[in-house]
């Protein structure tokens, strides 16, 4: 079963603004809703407002990191499928991204096809996930 | 002065069907936890990344030694690559990629440790699904992680007696290992990352 796109509600916690606005458009022109925000404490209020089914979500951020950030929202939400993304990456934050149920960690710099194909397998292997009980 | 060594860290994630041990580890591995959920194409496309930007760093090959998680210290090393390789294990093939420009395949790990952490998982699986294997699962992960540090003082200490001067080691170590916390004191470390698709590969102890 393939699922729908339009009905895919993806946001994206990341503090390059400019990032955060390219991600965004490329999300849209493939029909997910998407909603941004620029830092961990917003972006855990967002997730329980919109529910999201995906969450792109950067480590390196001022005041609350990305794993600090998922860790809360892995308090009340343990079913969003998470996708780190980062330019440092380091052993310590990928064990954590292990414990924390992440299902990829994405490298900076990636093409855009890169993104579009780790989002794609994270929805085609939570519906597999799902299919097999 | 003392002349600090360079040494590449790269975090895997291991396919089902990557045969990176010779024996079936990974197999037992995803029926421990109960199968299924693999998908060795996003393992091949974290190689592809890995390889475009190990080859970006345009290394010395001549003076690379690589070190390669599961790899035992056994005489054959080449031997053993080549036959992984063959049956289809990219990260091997990778190996081989790299061994042609110039590298060199170091035994990595103590083929008793090996077999002790596959007795491990063997036990384990003989428990009846369910409850029973549940309850097993538990201790199992306490004697893997236990079991876990021991191959990586080893491995450390490997790394230590065979890296020379001037030479640089790229380290191809399963995501749960904690061999990088040894390293950080001695060497250089610089890490290569490009994707680790979990939830497509499943994580048991050391993915």
């Amino acid at each position: 079963m393939k699922y729908e796109c339009k009905s895919m509600k993806i946001l994206i916690i990341d503090d390059e603004s400019e990032l955060r606005e390219l991600y965004k458009k490329l999300l849209e022109l493939q029909s997910y809703q998407v909603f941004c925000s620029a830092n961990g404490v917003d972006g855990i209020l967002l997730n329980e407002q919109k529910n999201p089914d995906l969450i792109l979500l950067d480590m390196h951020m001022p005041e609350m990191s990305g794993i600090e950030t998922l860790r809360n929202i892995r308090k009340t939400d343990d079913s969003v499928i998470v996708v780190i993304l980062t330019g440092y990456a380091c052993p310590d934050t990928i064990r954590d991204a292990v414990d924390l149920n992440v299902s990829e960690y994405l490298g900076k710099p990636f093409a855009n096809r890169d993104l579009l194909s780790v989002i794609d397998k994270a929805f085609g292997s939570c519906i597999e996930d799902g299919n097999n009980g | 002065m003392a002349e600090i060594r360079r040494l590449i860290y790269v975090p895997i994630l291991h396919a089902q069907e990557d045969p990176r041990e010779s024996t079936s580890l990974n197999k037992i591995k995803d029926m421990a936890k109960g199968g299924g959920g693999n998908d060795a194409t996003a393992v091949e496309a974290m190689w592809e990344g890995i390889a475009a930007k190990i080859e970006a760093l345009n290394l010395p090959w001549e003076s690379v030694r690589i070190y390669q998680d599961g790899a035992p210290v056994c005489g054959n090393e080449l031997e053993l690559a080549m036959r992984l390789a063959n049956s289809g294990s990219p990260n091997f093939a990778f190996i081989l990629d790299l061994i042609e420009k110039g590298a060199r395949l170091e035994g990595t790990e103590e083929m008793d440790l090996l077999i002790k952490e596959y007795d491990l998982l063997s036990q384990l699986l003989m428990k009846n699904p369910g409850a029973e294997r549940k309850a097993a699962s538990v201790e199992y992960q306490a004697k893997s992680r236990e079991l876990l540090a021991v191959r990586d003082e080893f491995i450390f200490n490997r790394i230590t007696d065979t890296l020379n001067k001037g030479e640089v080691a790229l380290v191809f170590m399963g995501v749960m290992h904690r061999l990088d916390k040894l390293l950080e004191k001695d060497f250089l470390v610089s890490y290569v990352i490009y994707r680790l698709p979990f939830r497509s590969v499943g994580s048991i102890y050391n993915a």
